[in-house]
C-alpha cells in the first residue's frame, strides 16, 4: 500500500488543453478543471497552450484529490516559473480549492510513508494533514496553508514555521467518553467482555431491545489493552486513507465501528467504485467491530467477515485492482431473541409464531458464528433489579487485570503464530490447557446432556483457558469449563427447539 | 377414582364475584329465554336425516344455534334441509352450497380416513355438549368412541407459552392420565401440545378438538402429535373433513372443549386469548375452572390471575389438580417428582437456595454473596442436572427435575 508516483508535464503547442494521461482515475480527472483557477487565483500564470500531464508508473490506477498539487506544480515547473531542484527530493500531496488553498485531504499518512520508504527528504502536505505527516519518523513536513506558499518553499522565498507537532507519547492514557463503571447491572455481560477482552474472543448478545447490549459493547475498547505505537499507526494509517482522521495525529483509542445494518458488503469489507476504500472491518482494525441487529444484515455482507476474521485481514478484488487491507478485530454481535424482539422478557410477550422464531434463530447460527466463541443472553432489567445492583468496576481496573491475562497468553503463546487465546487453533487449545479430572468430567457430561457439538467444545475449552488466565491459574479446573459452559446461550436455544 | 360429583367441586366458582359475571352479561344471559330448546329425538334418525345432515353441517353460514331452532320447528335434518333449499331458512348461499354438496362423496371421504359422523342422540354422542346453547347437531370423530374416554379434563393455555408453562401443562396432564383420566385439549401449539404430549408419553388416553376438520393437521407441525392423538383417544371437530383452519373457528372450538370436559384447566394465557373464552364457557355450563397462577408482573398469567380472582380453584401442581377432581394415584406431591436431591456440594446448594423467582446470575450472585464466576458455574451445573433452566439471560427453577425424561422424547 502507498507508491511514488511521478509527475509529468508538458506544455506544447495546440489548443489550450489540460491533459491527463497514466491510468488517471475519476477524482484525477477531475483535478484538470481545479487546478487552472487555483494557480491563477495563487497569482501565477497558466500557459495558454496544450499542457500533457503524465502520472507514472502508467499501469497503476491513481485517483483522489490529492493529486491537485502535484500537476499543478508540474505544470508551473514546465513553464519555468519554478525551479525544478526541489521537486524530486520532496513528495506532495493534496487536493487544492478555486482560490488556491490547501484543503485537507484523505491518505497523507500513506504519502509520508511512502515518501519516507522511498528515501525522500520530506513531503509538502495540507497544514490541516501535517501531524498525520509527522507520525513517520525521519521526514521533513512542510505544512502548506496554499499553492502559493508551496510555491514559495520551492522558490525558496517561503520558510514554514518551525513544525510544533506534538511527540508521541508510549502509554499515555487514552480519553475516554465511557467507563464500566457507570454500567449498572448486567454483570453477565460484564464478566463475558472481560473475558473476550482478554483471550481475543468474539462475542454475540441476545436480548430484548432496551437491554443494554450497544451500551456494554461501546464501553469494551476501554478495557483492551493500551495499542502499540505499531498498532496506532496502522490504525491511523487505514483512518487516513479512509478520511476518517479528525484532528490529524496519531489515533490513540482503539476504533469503535458499529455500521448500521443497511450496510453494503463493499462498505463492510471495503472497496467501491475507482478508489478501493477499506471497509468497516479494516477502520475497526485493532478495535471493535460492533453490529448491532446481527440479522438484519445482509447476508454478502456477514459471509465476507469470515476472511478478517480467519486472517485478520481483507483481500479486496476490483477490476481496478487488488487491495490487501489490514482488519484485525474484536467482532461484538448484538441481536434480538426474535423478530418482535421479546422472547424470554419478563414483562412483554412474544407474538412470534414458533417458526418464524426457528428460522430467525437459525439466521444466527452458520458459519460466521463458529468464531465466536462467548454467546449470551442480555435480559432487559426490571426497574427493582436495576436498583439493586451495583454499578460496576472501573475500567482501568478491569484492564489491569485484562493486562495482566493477556501476558500470560503472550509467554504460552511465544513462538507460535498466535497471540491469544482466540486465535489458537481447537487442537492447539486442547494441548494447551490441560483439564483437571473434574473439569474433564464435567465437560463430557456436557457433550452428552447438553448435546455440546465439536465446534462448542473447542470453543468452551478456549474460553475456559482464558478465565484460568484471569485467574492465574496454570491448570484449567472445573470451575473455569463450568463459567465457560455458561456463554454458550443461543445453543442452548436450538438444543431446547431441537427437543420441544 | 371416580370424579367428585360437581357440586361440591364446583362450590367454588359460586363467589359473589360471579354476580359481577352475570351483570356484564354472560353468554348465557344474552340467550335467556332460548335455552330450553332441545333436538327433537327424532332429528337425525333415519338414513335420510343422516344424510340431509352431512349436507347441512357442510353449509357455511348457518350456525348450529339456528340449526336448532330450525330443528325445533321442523322436526327432522331432512326437513331442516327441505325448508333450506325452499329459502324458508337460512341464507342464499346457504342454499347455492346445499346443492353443490354430496352427501355421499362426504360420507365416501370419511369412511376413506377412518372417521364417522356421530349425531346428536347417538349413542356416543357426549351428553355434556347438550349443555351448550348451542350444541352442535354432529361431530365428526376419528378414533375411538369418545364414551369409553371417561372421565375428560381440559388442559388449556398460550400457544405463545413460556418453557415453564409447557412443563406445568405436562406435569398435570401426566398426573391425570395416571388417574386414569383423559385429557381433552385443542391441539395447538404451546399449552394444549404440551399437555397431549404429556398424557400420551404417560400411556393415557387424549382427546384433541380441532377448528379445522379432523383429516387437516393444524398447526402443521403438530400432525405426528394429532395422529398419536388418534391412536389413544380421538380427534373431534364440527366441521367436515377438508375444512381448513380458520380464525374464527377457534372459539367454537374452545366451546366444545369445555362442553366435553368436567373441568378446566388454564396454565398460561396472555390477555384476550382463547383460553379466557375456554374458561368462560366452561363457567356458564358450570364446569369447574382451573388456573395456575403466575406472578402478577407476567403477562402470560393474566387469564389465569383473573380466573383466580373470579372465583377459579388455584391449582400448584398435579397434588391440588387430582384432589379437587376426587381422583388419586397414591402419593404425588405438587412439584410432580421426588423431593431436591442432596447436591453435596455447597456452592450449588446456595444458589439454589437463592434461586426463589427468575433471575440473572449477577444477582443471585449477591443474593448467596458468592462471586459471580462461581455462580456461572454453579448453575451450569444445576443446568446439567436438570434442576434449572435458563430463559432470556434469567434462570429459574425446572418444575421437574426432568434430565431423564428428556431422553424418552
Amino acid at each position: 500500500m502507498g507508491h511514488v508516483i511521478t509527475v509529468e508535464a508538458h506544455v506544447g503547442r495546440g489548443l489550450p488543453a489540460l491533459v491527463v494521461t497514466g491510468l488517471p482515475g475519476a477524482g484525477v480527472q477531475d483535478a484538470r478543471e481545479r487546478v487552472r483557477p487555483a494557480v491563477e487565483s495563487s497569482g501565477l500564470q497558466w500557459p495558454l497552450r496544450r499542457v500533457v500531464v503524465n502520472l507514472s508508473p502508467a499501469g497503476l490506477r491513481k485517483d483522489g484529490p490529492g493529486f491537485d498539487l502535484p500537476v499543478a506544480l508540474g505544470v508551473l515547473a514546465a513553464s519555468a516559473q519554478i525551479p525544478a531542484t526541489k521537486l524530486s527530493r520532496y513528495a506532495f500531496s493534496g487536493e487544492l480549492s478555486l482560490k488556491g488553498e490547501l484543503v485537507p485531504t484523505a491518505g497523507i499518512l500513506t504519502v509520508a510513508m511512502a515518501a519516507s520508504t522511498a528515501g525522500l527528504d520530506g513531503v509538502v502536505v495540507p497544514q490541516a494533514n501535517a501531524a498525520e505527516a509527522g507520525l513517520v519518523d525521519g521526514l521533513a513536513v512542510i505544512a502548506a496553508p496554499d499553492l502559493a506558499s508551496a510555491v514559495g518553499f520551492l522558490r525558496g522565498t517561503w520558510t514554514p514555521e518551525p513544525g510544533a507537532l506534538p511527540p508521541f507519547q508510549r502509554g499515555a492514557e487514552p480519553r475516554r467518553d465511557v467507563d464500566f463503571s457507570e454500567v449498572r447491572g448486567q454483570g453477565v455481560a460484564r464478566r463475558a467482555l472481560e473475558i473476550a477482552a482478554t483471550g481475543g474472543h468474539n462475542v454475540l448478545m441476545v436480548g430484548p431491545p432496551g437491554a443494554g447490549k450497544t451500551m456494554v459493547a461501546r464501553r469494551l475498547p476501554t478495557i483492551l489493552p493500551a495499542m502499540t505505537r505499531q498498532e496506532a499507526l496502522e490504525v491511523t494509517r487505514l483512518h487516513s486513507v479512509a478520511g476518517i482522521l479528525s484532528g490529524g495525529g496519531l489515533v490513540e483509542t482503539r476504533p469503535f465501528r458499529s455500521p448500521h445494518h443497511s450496510i453494503s458488503s463493499a462498505g463492510m469489507l471495503g472497496g467501491g467504485s475507482g478508489f478501493l476504500r477499506p471497509g468497516e472491518v479494516s477502520l475497526a482494525h485493532n478495535g471493535v467491530l460492533f453490529l448491532d441487529e446481527l440479522t438484519e444484515f445482509r447476508r454478502d455482507a456477514l459471509e465476507g467477515l469470515r476472511q478478517p476474521l480467519e486472517d485478520g485481514r481483507v483481500v479486496v478484488v476490483r477490476s481496478s485492482g487488488a487491495v490487501d487491507f489490514p482488519a484485525r478485530f474484536a467482532l461484538i454481535a448484538a441481536s434480538n431473541p426474535c423478530p418482535c424482539g421479546y422472547r424470554g422478557d419478563q414483562r412483554r410477550s412474544c407474538r412470534c409464531l414458533p417458526n418464524r422464531v426457528l428460522a430467525y434463530r437459525q439466521r444466527l447460527s452458520g458459519p460466521m458464528l463458529d468464531r465466536v466463541d462467548i454467546q449470551l443472553s442480555v435480559p432487559r432489567l426490571t426497574r427493582a433489579e436495576l436498583l439493586g445492583s451495583e454499578s460496576g468496576e472501573s475500567s482501568v481496573r478491569i484492564r489491569e487485570r485484562v493486562e495482566l491475562a493477556r501476558e500470560l497468553q503472550r509467554q504460552r503463546l511465544a513462538g507460535t503464530p498466535w497471540a491469544c487465546n482466540a486465535q489458537m487453533p481447537g487442537a492447539f487449545a486442547r494441548k494447551l490447557a490441560p483439564l483437571t479430572d473434574r473439569a474433564e468430567s464435567l465437560l463430557s457430561q456436557a457433550v452428552e446432556n447438553l448435546g455440546l457439538s465439536g465446534r462448542g467444545f473447542d470453543r468452551a475449552i478456549k474460553v475456559a483457558r482464558t478465565i484460568a488466565d484471569l485467574a492465574g491459574h496454570e491448570r484449567v479446573s472445573a470451575e473455569h469449563i463450568g463459567e465457560a459452559l455458561g456463554y454458550r446461550t443461543p445453543a442452548r436455544a436450538e438444543e431446547m427447539a431441537q427437543v420441544g | 377414582m371416580d370424579m367428585a360429583s360437581s357440586q361440591e367441586t364446583g362450590r367454588r366458582l359460586r363467589r359473589p364475584s360471579d354476580l359481577a359475571r352475570e351483570h356484564r352479561g354472560t353468554r348465557r344471559s344474552r340467550v335467556a329465554g332460548a335455552i330450553d330448546l332441545t333436538w327433537p329425538l327424532e332429528f337425525a334418525r333415519s338414513q335420510e336425516d343422516r344424510q340431509a345432515l352431512l349436507v347441512i353441517l357442510s353449509l357455511p353460514s348457518l350456525t348450529p344455534r339456528r340449526l336448532l331452532e330450525l330443528a325445533a320447528e321442523r322436526r327432522t335434518a331432512t326437513s331442516c334441509l327441505r325448508a333450506i333449499n325452499a329459502g324458508i331458512a337460512g341464507s342464499p348461499y346457504d342454499r347455492r352450497h346445499a346443492s353443490s354438496v354430496d352427501p355421499g362423496s362426504v360420507a365416501a371421504s370419511l369412511e376413506g380416513l377412518g372417521g364417522r359422523l356421530v349425531a346428536v342422540h347417538d349413542s356416543d354422542y357426549p351428553l355434556g355438549l347438550l349443555d351448550l346453547v348451542d350444541p352442535p347437531a354432529g361431530l365428526f370423530v376419528r378414533g375411538h368412541a369418545l364414551q369409553e374416554l371417561e372421565p375428560r379434563a381440559a388442559i388449556v393455555g398460550a400457544r405463545n407459552c413460556s418453557p415453564s408453562g409447557e412443563e406445568i401443562a405436562g406435569t398435570l396432564a401426566e398426573a391425570l392420565a395416571k388417574a386414569g383420566a383423559c385429557v381433552v385439549s385443542g391441539g395447538a401449539r404451546g399449552i394444549d401440545a404440551a399437555a397431549h404430549k404429556a398424557a400420551l408419553r404417560a400411556g393415557g388416553p387424549s382427546v384433541a378438538v380441532l377448528g379445522s376438520g379432523i383429516d387437516v393437521p393444524y398447526p402443521r407441525e403438530n400432525a405426528s402429535l394429532l395422529k398419536d392423538v388418534a391412536a389413544s383417544g380421538c380427534l373431534v371437530s364440527e366441521y367436515p373433513p377438508g375444512t381448513k383452519a380458520e380464525p374464527f373457528r377457534f372459539p367454537a372450538r374452545n366451546r366444545i372443549i369445555a362442553g366435553l370436559s368436567r373441568a378446566v384447566v388454564v396454565v398460561e394465557g396472555a390477555g384476550g386469548s382463547g383460553s379466557m373464552i375456554t374458561a368462560d364457557q366452561a363457567l356458564d355450563l358450570g364446569r369447574d375452572v382451573f388456573a395456575v397462577p403466575g406472578a402478577v408482573s407476567n403477562p402470560l398469567a393474566t387469564v389465569p390471575l383473573a380466573l383466580i380472582r373470579d372465583g377459579a380453584a388455584l391449582i400448584r401442581g398435579p397434588r391440588d389438580l387430582l384432589d379437587d377432581l376426587g381422583l388419586k394415584i397414591g402419593a404425588i406431591s405438587n412439584e410432580g417428582g421426588p423431593g431436591l436431591p442432596a447436591l453435596g456440594d455447597p456452592a450449588l446448594e446456595a444458589v439454589l437456595s437463592v434461586l426463589t423467582v427468575p433471575a440473572p446470575p449477577d444477582a443471585l450472585a449477591a443474593s448467596a454473596g458468592l462471586p459471580l464466576p462461581e455462580v456461572v458455574s454453579a448453575l451450569v451445573q444445576l443446568e446439567l442436572m436438570g434442576l434449572v433452566r435458563e430463559v432470556g439471560g434469567r434462570f429459574e427453577r425446572r418444575a421437574t427435575p426432568a434430565l431423564a425424561s428428556r431422553h424418552k422424547r
